[in-house]
């Protein structure tokens, strides 16, 4: 019995000392940000999450990068770094949460697509796949639900936070009341730019954006800024609503009987801004030319689950999918530009045997059937459109002109002196922007929260990270209020998942307060309880593992 | 010279880490686009090929197509060269005809108050640093006083039309104020040191003591005899200075959003647009090497005592 009791003391005394026996110390850990100059709030955020990261025993070298060696080391050497500052921006298409629940987490995407930071849950992707396929609301709700708590669970990324759109415009010039806020984008929304509304004799809306847009064609993604103007000049099938539903725009019905079949009623009486009408064989064309070989790469994702399209009527057509979609009308029918097949299918014919693909394509005098045309595209300069005095909703402004301003400071000093009387594209401090109005009371400010987030990403490829506890405790001191107060100044939210609060039907309400934020006691515990070990003040890995991965250079 | 240029410059921005196709990263960007992107720059050859082909253009005086822009380099470069040009002999011509006249004014009253203030402010404009400048004008005379454009080359919705109408253009004059009047102060720093320094020495001169001896006026000394001879190092760093400029107004095109060569060039390097960037650089290279001729044949003119090619 004593023999016993002595073996007994021996195991447990053995299983004690073991437990707190330290692995290898953690090497240190790079967190990858981009310049202050460039990106301050996210440098800033970047170095208070360091700072909390050192009360876990790590050792932290915060390392800015520029933009394209940024982009280079994170997308194209996915083994090399540990932890990155990284976003998703806000756009129209996002309004449906199938493009990042399915892109940013599903494994398949793990090698070479979105999924950068190599996370592999075959639960979830279980889940993004069903809520793909799910064309029931409430189950496909139910499926983003649970999607979202797996992802809290797992804490693939740090989820920093849901930042403000902030714009200013003149309100003696424009109307307040005709201001449309879309869910997830603001003021600065296609809904507004067809509502708003003169209250004098200026009639031109003049606006600022800070980088040029690439192109403008029907076939390109202009960047954020040109997708404005790309928005309002081509017509879709389908627009995002400004509670974020899809719904029918150049289209006048939109019908799906099954779920691999959509049917189409094109509205009638539409033209091209050459003259011609817009036919049904326009529509079916616009469908499947980024489908041509790979002669509009940009578009062609979007088009990847159509099996064909086929006009059935002198206004109607079928789509067929390969698979089915519950995003397909938010994320393809919304995001396709109508092209009129008479000018694109004699480009496209020629550019078979050419190495240009058709987003290189800059027409003189683009033919568009939206609700403004081009008719000056300076890109280092400025874009001027006008209003389509025969389109079906037609604007009540005369010009939309986009001035291109890198300077910041400029176009808020222009917005004061009228040169600009919406001030559209502002990356700088929001508080400014506030004390401005005030200074100026014919200012109006407007700030609403983005669909995009901010966040920092765990390299799961590369040790520590890829211990679920570790990214739960990294995550856990990550204070998010402190973030939004001081890094964004008070112009954003905490954010614990990919879905904005600003898409209420998907977001999970409370999710931000399950994951303990700066709380260094919770996280050291989650630490403890997994077997990391705390020597003197560096923390160190679990009994038995070595540290084999080499620090960033 | 230029093949080293334009040897460089490719080298350069491919050594440089990244694509042009970084520029499109998105949760729909496959590695299918971006093969597709890649081909359609012609950036999925080897690189000797894709070196041949560049040479092959340039003795063609093909300088390639902007993968940003989506047109050919020469249209890019040659839609902002005039602006460039505009602004930079404006306030060359400003900032030289004020140093000289300073600085020879300056030499005169060597020793006065005037000196011992104006010195410091030259050297002071001249060290600021561009966008430190370009900002104070802006907000002293757009934001506070109201009086210029923050920006732009045009109002609003308006059109640069050809060179001519831009010449006679109200509109583009009145935007070209702010940021001719930046450039203006960052150069008229080095004609005002310049041509003071050289006055100084040039007042020593014998042929200086024997205006003195003749009885000579001491403003006819100063301005018929001695500044005709200062000016010889003035004008060689005219010439310099406008082909440096040409490509060396990056900061003041981007605080004033004035469409220029810089901002082209700031926009390239961002967007890793090869061709544009390669572009620029032959160019600005192109025009130092003329300005370079041009200040030694100048030089040569003005001054019997250097000759060219003979040997005395």
């Amino acid at each position: 019995m004593k023999r016993l009791c002595l073996s007994v003391t021996f195991a447990v005394l053995s299983a004690a000392a073991s437990a707190q026996e330290p692995g290898d110390a953690i090497r240190p850990i790079t967190l990858l940000t981009q310049p202050q100059a460039a990106a301050p709030q996210e440098y800033q955020a970047a170095e208070v999450i360091a700072d909390a990261w050192r009360k876990l025993g790590l050792t932290v070298n915060v390392r800015p990068l520029p933009g394209q060696q940024f982009n280079q080391v994170i997308w194209y050497e996915r083994q090399r770094w540990d932890a990155t500052t990284w976003q998703m921006v806000g756009r129209p298409e996002r309004s449906d949460p199938d493009e990042l629940t399915y892109n940013l987490f599903v494994s398949a995407n793990a090698a070479n697509g979105y999924d950068f930071v190599g996370y592999k849950n075959a639960e979830y992707d279980k889940l993004a796949q069903e809520q793909r396929e799910e064309l029931d609301l409430d189950k496909r709700k139910a499926l983003i639900m649970q999607a979202q708590e797996l992802i809290n669970h797992d804490q693939p990324y740090g989820f920093e936070v849901h930042p403000f759109n902030v714009v200013a415009y003149n309100k003696t010039i424009w109307d307040p009341k005709s201001m449309i806020s879309q869910a997830g984008i603001g003021i600065r929304s296609t809904w507004t730019w067809l509502n708003i509304t003169p209250l004098g004799t200026q009639k031109d809306v003049i606006l600022n954006s800070v980088a040029p847009p690439t192109n403008l064609n029907p076939f390109n993604i202009s960047g954020q800024q040109g997708s404005w103007a790309a928005e309002i000049v081509w017509d879709r099938l389908m627009r995002v609503d400004p509670e974020g539903l899809p719904k029918p725009w150049a289209a006048e019905k939109v019908e799906r009987p099954d779920a691999t079949t959509v049917n189409v009623t094109l509205r009638k009486g539409m033209k091209w801004s050459d003259g011609q009408p817009v036919t049904i064989e326009d529509a079916v064309f616009s469908l499947v030319a980024p489908g041509y070989g790979d002669k509009a790469p940009m578009y062609k994702p979007f088009v990847g689950n159509i099996a064909g399209v086929e006009a059935t009527g002198p206004d109607t057509l079928t789509i067929k999918l390969k698979k089915p979609d519950a995003a397909f009308l938010v994320s393809s029918l919304s995001k396709l530009n109508l092209a009129p097949k008479h000018v694109w299918q004699p480009i496209f014919d020629d550019l078979k045997n050419k190495p240009q693909t058709a987003e290189s394509i800059m027409e003189e005098h683009p033919v568009s059937s939206g609700p403004f045309r081009i008719i000056k595209a300076s890109l280092n300069q400025e874009i001027v459109l006008e209003a389509n005095p025969d389109h079906w909703s037609h604007p009540k402004i005369h010009r939309w002109i986009m001035r291109i301003m890198p300077n910041v400071e400029a176009s808020m000093g222009a917005l004061k002196s009228g040169e600009l009387n919406f001030l559209a594209d502002y990356t700088g401090d929001p508080e400014l922007l506030k004390d401005l109005a005030k200074s100026s009371p014919n200012i109006e400010v407007s700030q609403a929260l983005d669909i995009g987030f901010k966040f920092i990403a765990y390299n799961e490829r590369r040790p520590p990270f890829d211990n679920l506890a570790f990214r739960q405790a990294i995550s856990a001191v990550i204070d998010r209020k402190l973030l939004a107060e001081d890094a964004w100044g008070g112009a954003a939210e905490p954010a614990n998942s990919w879905i904005s609060p600003a898409l209420g039907v998907w977001h999970a309400k409370g999710i931000v307060d399950r994951v303990p934020g700066g709380n260094v006691a919770a996280a050291q515990k989650i630490l403890k309880d997994a077997g990391f070990v705390l020597v003197g003040n560096v923390l160190h890995y679990p009994k038995g593992e070595k540290e084999t991965t080499e620090p960033f250079h | 010279m230029l093949w080293a240029v334009a040897t460089l410059t490719f080298l350069l921005f491919r050594l440089m880490p990244g694509d042009p196709t970084l520029n499109f990263l998105s949760p729909t960007f496959t590695d299918e686009t971006r093969t597709a992107l890649l081909k359609s720059f012609g950036l999925d050859k080897p690189l000797w090929q894709q070196y041949l082909i560049y040479l092959g253009q340039l003795l063609r005086g093909d300088f390639g197509r902007s993968f940003l822009q989506q047109a050919p380099v020469a249209d890019v470069l040659l839609a902002a060269l005039p602006n460039t040009v505009i602004l930079t002999l404006v306030s060359l011509c400003i900032a030289y005809a004020f140093g000289i006249i300073a600085g020879a004014f300056l030499a005169f009253r060597r020793g006065a108050l005037v000196e011992a203030t104006a010195i410091p402010a030259a050297l002071a404009t001249r060290a600021a640093p561009e966008f430190w400048l370009g900002m104070l004008v802006l907000a002293l005379f757009a934001f506070q006083l109201g009086w210029f454009p923050t920006g732009g080359a045009v109002s609003p919705g308006g059109s640069l039309g050809s060179l001519g109408t831009r010449l006679t253009s109200a509109d583009f004059w009145w935007h070209l104020c702010l940021p001719a009047l930046t450039l203006t102060l960052f150069l008229q720093g080095l004609p005002l040191l310049l041509m003071r320094a050289t006055m100084l020495e040039v007042m020593n001169d014998e042929f200086i003591v024997m205006a003195r001896m003749k009885g000579l006026s001491r403003w006819s000394i100063v301005m018929r005899h001695a500044a005709r001879n200062a000016l010889l190092p003035v004008v060689t760093a005219f010439a310099l200075g406008l082909g440096a400029s040409i490509g060396g107004n990056v900061v003041i095109e981007t605080v004033f959003a004035w469409p220029g060569i810089g901002r082209v060039l700031v926009q390239a390097v961002q967007g890793a647009d090869y061709p544009v960037a390669q572009g620029a650089f032959i160019m600005i290279a192109f025009v130092l090497v003329i300005m370079n001729t041009v200040a030694d044949l100048a030089y040569a003119w003005l001054d019997p005592r250097v000759s060219v090619g003979a040997h005395r």
